[in-house]
C-alpha cells in the first residue's frame, strides 16, 4: 500500500471515531465525546488536505484533475467548512453527520484511484486551480447546510409529533373524541417551544433530545449562513469556469450538461435566497429547498461525472 | 391592486390604463415568475437528459420510435436554441425587470413611516425619569456612535427617530440584478456583431475564415501521448496537442504562430482555439487494377465519403486507428505505429460491411472493385470567435457577485425609535425589523437594547420586551 492510500485510511478512520464520538455528542451532550469528535475531525482533514499536497509535490502533476482528487478535497473542504462554522455557532451537535459523509466520500474517492495520471490537455490551465477549489468549496458548503436542513426538519417533525400528542392527551382530559383528534392548530405545532419543554419535563425522550438543539429560527438561520458562503463560490466557480471554457474551447456556455447542471444548482441555492426573505416560506420550506438543492449537487458532481458523457468527463 | 388612470374612469383610454396596469402587476408577480422558472428548469431539464445537436438517426437508436419522434418534432434535440427556449429566458428577464421596478424596489426601500412598536416582534421599552426631549437627543447620539444613519421625521403628531444600519446594503439586490442586465448587454452585442465558426485544415493545407478574411495555413500538427502503467492497466493519457501555423491577416503576410489548448490566439481582435484533431487518409479506388475517375482527390476525414464508381454504394471512412495488434484488431495505442482505416461500404443508407484496412494495404469490394489507404496526415480542428461583448460579460459577472455578497453578507436593519413624555419623566419604544426577517437580529437587538441602556444610564431592574423566537 502506497503512502497517499495509508494517509487516506488514516483519514477515514478519523472520520469513522470522530462520527461516533459527535454523535454521542449530539445524544448526550458529553464533553468527552466532544474532545475526542473535534481532534479526529481535524485530524481527518488535515490528512486529506496533507495527501493531496503529498501527490502534487512528489509527482509534480495537480491532484485535482480527477474524480478521485476532487472526491478528496471535497470531504476534506466539508469538514474545514464545518469546522469553522462550528468554532463560530457551536455547532459541533451536527459534527456527526457531516463526518459521516465525509468518511462515506472518502471511502468512495478510493474506487476513482487508478494512480498517477497527468493531465489531459484541456486541463493544463492555471484556472484548474481556481475554478475547482471554488467549485468543490461550495459544494462542501452545500454538504454541511444539508446537515443542518436535515436537522431542522428532524426538530420541525418532531415538535409535531409532540404537538400532536399533546392536543390528543388534551382532548382526551377534556372528555372530547380521544384517539385520533384531528385538530392540530399550526399555532402549536411550529416551535411550540412549551410543548417540548412540556413534554421533556414528562420524560419524553423524543422531546428531551430534541430540546438540545437549537430553537428552529436558529437552525434556519445557520442554513442561511453557510449558503451565504457556498452561494458567492458557487457563483465565482461558474464565472471562473465559464472564462476558462472560453480560453479553452472558444466559448463561455456550450450547454455542456455539467454546466447546465450547476446552473440548475445555482438557480435552486438562488430561490433559496430570494424565498428566504420571505415570511411564509421561512423555515420549513427554505430547508427543503436547502434539501433538494444539495441533492441537484450531488447529480451535478457526481451523476455528471460519472453518467453523462460530456466535456467534463474527467472520471479518471 | 390599485392602478391610477391619468384618463380617468369611464374612458377607453382610462380602461385600456387600468387593464394595462394590471397586466405589468401580474406579470410581476412572484408565483408567476416562479412559474416560469419551473418551465424553464423542466426545459433545461430536457436538454441535459436528452443528448443535444445529434443525428437525427442516433435518437430512434437510442429510444422507441414514438419517443424518438416526439424529440425530433418538438425539436428538442436542439432545444437550448430552439424559439421557444430563448423566448422563455427574454420573458423571464422581462418579468424580473418588471418586478424589480414595481415590487422590490419599494419593498426593499421603504420610505419612513410610523409603527405600532408592540406589534414588530423586536420591541422593547425602557423608562427614564428625565423629559424626552434630552432623552430623545441622547438615543439618537448613541446610534449615531454605533454607526446608524439616524433621520427624525415628525409624524402624525409624533417625533420618531430612524436609525438605519447597513442602509446601502439594501441595494445587493438590486446590483445582483444589474449584474444580469449588463451580462445580457454583453451577450446581445456578440449576437449582433460577433460571430464564431470553426474549421479544420489538414496539414499542408490552408484555410480562409470567411468574415474577416483572415488565412490560416497548418504547416504541422503534433500531438504526444503518455504510457501510462495505472492501478487499471496500461492508459495512454494524451498530454499535449499543437497546431504550427502560417496567420495572415487580410491583406497582411504570413507569421508563424503556435496554437495550443487553453492558449488561443488573437489575430486583430478575433480568438483562434485548439479544439479538436483528427487524421485525414488517402484512400485510392481501383476498378480491375485501373484507377477509378470517383476517387476522392485529397485525403478524407472521418465521417466522409465517396460512391464506388458508377454504382450505388458508398465508402465512408469511419475512424482512424494508430496501432493495429498482431490479431489484426484495434490495439490501445492511438499512436500510428501500425496504422489503419476503418473503412464502411454503404448502399443508400444501409451498411454492406466494415472493414480495418491497414494503412499501404487495400480491400477487394467485388466486382473487380479495390480501395487502397495509401497514406495518413493529421488535420487540426480550429475554433474562432469574435465577441465585442467580453467587457461586458466581465463586468456584468462582477457586478452580479458584488450584489450576492452585499445581499448575503450585510444586515440591513431599520430601528423605529420613539420616545413619549410621561409623568416620572419619558419612555423610550424601539423596534426593529430586518430584510431578512426577525430572528436573525435577535441577538444583536438584546445587545442594542441592553447597551442603550446602560448608555441612558439605566438600572438592571428594567426589562425589554423581546418576543422574538
Amino acid at each position: 500500500m502506497s503512502l497517499d492510500q495509508e494517509i487516506i485510511l488514516v483519514a477515514i478512520s478519523a472520520y469513522l471515531i470522530g462520527t461516533l464520538a459527535l454523535l454521542n455528542y449530539l445524544l448526550s451532550r458529553s464533553e468527552l465525546a466532544k474532545r475526542i469528535g473535534i481532534p479526529c475531525a481535524i485530524l481527518g482533514a488535515a490528512a486529506q488536505l496533507y495527501e493531496l499536497v503529498y501527490r502534487g509535490t512528489t509527482t509534480h502533476i495537480w491532484p485535482l484533475t480527477n474524480l478521485y482528487g476532487s472526491l478528496t478535497l471535497f470531504a476534506a473542504m466539508s469538514v474545514v467548512i464545518f469546522i469553522a462554522f462550528a468554532l463560530r455557532y457551536d455547532l459541533w451537535f451536527m459534527g456527526g453527520f457531516v463526518l459521516a459523509l465525509a468518511a462515506g466520500f472518502s471511502a468512495y474517492s478510493l474506487t476513482w484511484d487508478v494512480g498517477y495520471l497527468p493531465a489531459v490537455p484541456a486541463l493544463q490551465s492555471y484556472w484548474i486551480k481556481i475554478h475547482v477549489p471554488l467549485v468543490i468549496s461550495a459544494y462542501a458548503s452545500f454538504l454541511v447546510a444539508f446537515v443542518s436542513s436535515l436537522l431542522y426538519l428532524t426538530k420541525y417533525y418532531g415538535e409535531q409529533a409532540l404537538a400532536t400528542e399533546t392536543v390528543q392527551m388534551q382532548t382526551a382530559t377534556a372528555g372530547g373524541p380521544s384517539i385520533g383528534a384531528t385538530a392540530t392548530p399550526r399555532a402549536i405545532i411550529v416551535g411550540d417551544a412549551p410543548n417540548l419543554e412540556r413534554a421533556a419535563a414528562a420524560g419524553n425522550t423524543l422531546a428531551l433530545w430534541l430540546a438540545t438543539l437549537p430553537t428552529l429560527p436558529k437552525l434556519d438561520i445557520i442554513t442561511y449562513r453557510i449558503i451565504a458562503v457556498g452561494l458567492p463560490l458557487l457563483s465565482i466557480g461558474i464565472i471562473t469556469g465559464a472564462w476558462w471554457a472560453k480560453e479553452a474551447w472558444g466559448a463561455y456556455w456550450q450547454w455542456d450538461a455539467k454546466e447546465t447542471a450547476a446552473l440548475v444548482s445555482w438557480v435552486i441555492y438562488l430561490l433559496y435566497l430570494h424565498l428566504h426573505t420571505r415570511n411564509a416560506w421561512r423555515g420549513l420550506r427554505t430547508a427543503w429547498i436547502s434539501v433538494f438543492g444539495f441533492l441537484s449537487i450531488v447529480f451535478c458532481y457526481l451523476g455528471v461525472n460519472i453518467l453523462i458523457s460530456g466535456l467534463h468527463s474527467y472520471k479518471v | 391592486m390599485e392602478t391610477a388612470s391619468k384618463a380617468g374612469p369611464g374612458t377607453l383610454r382610462g380602461w385600456l390604463d387600468e387593464q394595462f396596469g394590471d397586466l405589468l402587476w401580474q406579470l410581476s408577480n412572484f408565483w408567476f415568475g416562479m412559474t416560469l422558472l419551473g418551465i424553464w428548469g423542466f426545459m433545461t431539464l430536457l436538454g441535459v437528459v436528452i443528448d443535444q445537436g445529434k443525428d437525427p438517426a442516433s435518437y430512434f437508436d437510442a429510444y422507441p420510435a414514438p419517443l424518438a419522434r416526439l424529440v425530433l418534432r418538438l425539436h428538442l434535440d436542439n432545444i437550448y436554441h430552439g424559439t421557444a427556449y430563448v423566448a422563455l429566458i427574454g420573458f423571464i428577464i422581462a418579468c424580473m425587470t418588471l418586478a424589480t421596478f414595481k415590487r422590490v424596489i419599494p419593498a426593499r426601500l421603504p420610505p419612513l413611516h410610523p409603527v405600532k412598536i408592540d406589534k414588530v416582534p423586536l420591541n422593547a421599552t425602557i423608562t427614564l425619569p428625565e423629559d424626552a426631549a434630552s432623552v430623545r437627543e441622547r438615543v439618537a447620539t448613541f446610534f449615531r456612535d454605533k454607526g446608524f444613519l439616524v433621520r427624525k421625521r415628525e409624524l402624525g403628531g409624533v417625533e420618531w427617530t430612524f436609525a438605519d444600519k447597513h442602509n446601502w446594503a439594501r441595494r445587493g439586490v438590486l446590483i445582483a440584478h444589474l449584474g444580469f442586465v449588463i451580462v445580457a448587454i454583453g451577450t446581445t452585442l456578440y449576437w449582433a456583431s460577433g460571430y464564431s465558426g470553426e474549421t479544420a485544415i489538414v496539414t499542408g493545407t490552408e484555410a480562409t475564415i470567411p468574415q474577416n478574411g483572415t488565412r490560416l495555413k497548418l504547416d504541422r500538427f503534433g500531438y504526444e501521448f503518455q504510457p501510462i502503467r495505472t492501478r487499471n492497466g496500461l492508459v495512454y493519457q494524451p498530454i499535449d496537442y499543437v497546431s504550427n501555423l502560417e496567420v495572415a491577416p487580410r491583406g497582411g503576410a504570413f507569421q508563424s504562430r503556435v496554437l495550443r489548448v487553453n492558449e488561443p490566439l488573437d489575430v486583430d481582435g478575433t480568438l483562434y482555439y485548439q479544439s479538436s484533431y483528427g487524421v485525414a487518409v488517402s484512400l485510392a479506388l481501383t476498378k480491375n487494377g485501373k484507377p477509378e475517375r470517383s476517387s476522392p482527390s485529397a485525403p478524407l476525414k472521418e465521417g466522409e465519403a465517396f460512391p464506388v464508381g458508377a454504382t450505388t454504394r458508398v465508402i465512408r471512412y469511419e475512424r482512424f486507428v494508430g496501432t493495429i495488434d498482431e490479431n489484426g484488431g484495434i490495439g490501445p495505442d492511438p499512436r500510428p505505429n501500425h496504422p489503419g482505416a476503418i473503412l464502411a461500404v454503404l448502399d443508400g443508407e444501409q451498411l454492406i460491411g466494415r472493414a480495418l484496412v491497414p494503412i499501404g494495404r487495400d480491400l477487394d469490394l467485388g466486382n473487380g472493385f479495390r480501395v487502397a489507404a495509401t497514406g495518413f496526415t493529421f488535420f487540426s480542428g480550429i475554433q474562432y470567435r469574435h465577441d465585442p461583448g467580453i467587457p461586458f460579460v466581465a463586468l456584468g459577472a462582477f457586478v452580479l457577485l458584488a450584489g450576492l455578497v452585499i445581499s448575503f453578507h450585510f444586515l440591513p436593519a431599520r430601528l423605529y425609535v420613539r420616545v413619549d413624555g410621561t409623568a416620572g419623566g419619558s419612555q423610550v419604544s424601539l423596534a426593529a425589523t430586518t430584510v431578512k426577517g426577525f430572528e436573525i437580529f435577535e441577538e444583536q437587538f438584546a445587545e442594542l437594547v441592553e447597551a442603550l441602556k446602560q448608555g441612558l444610564g439605566v438600572g438592571p431592574r428594567i426589562e425589554p420586551e423581546n418576543t422574538a423566537g
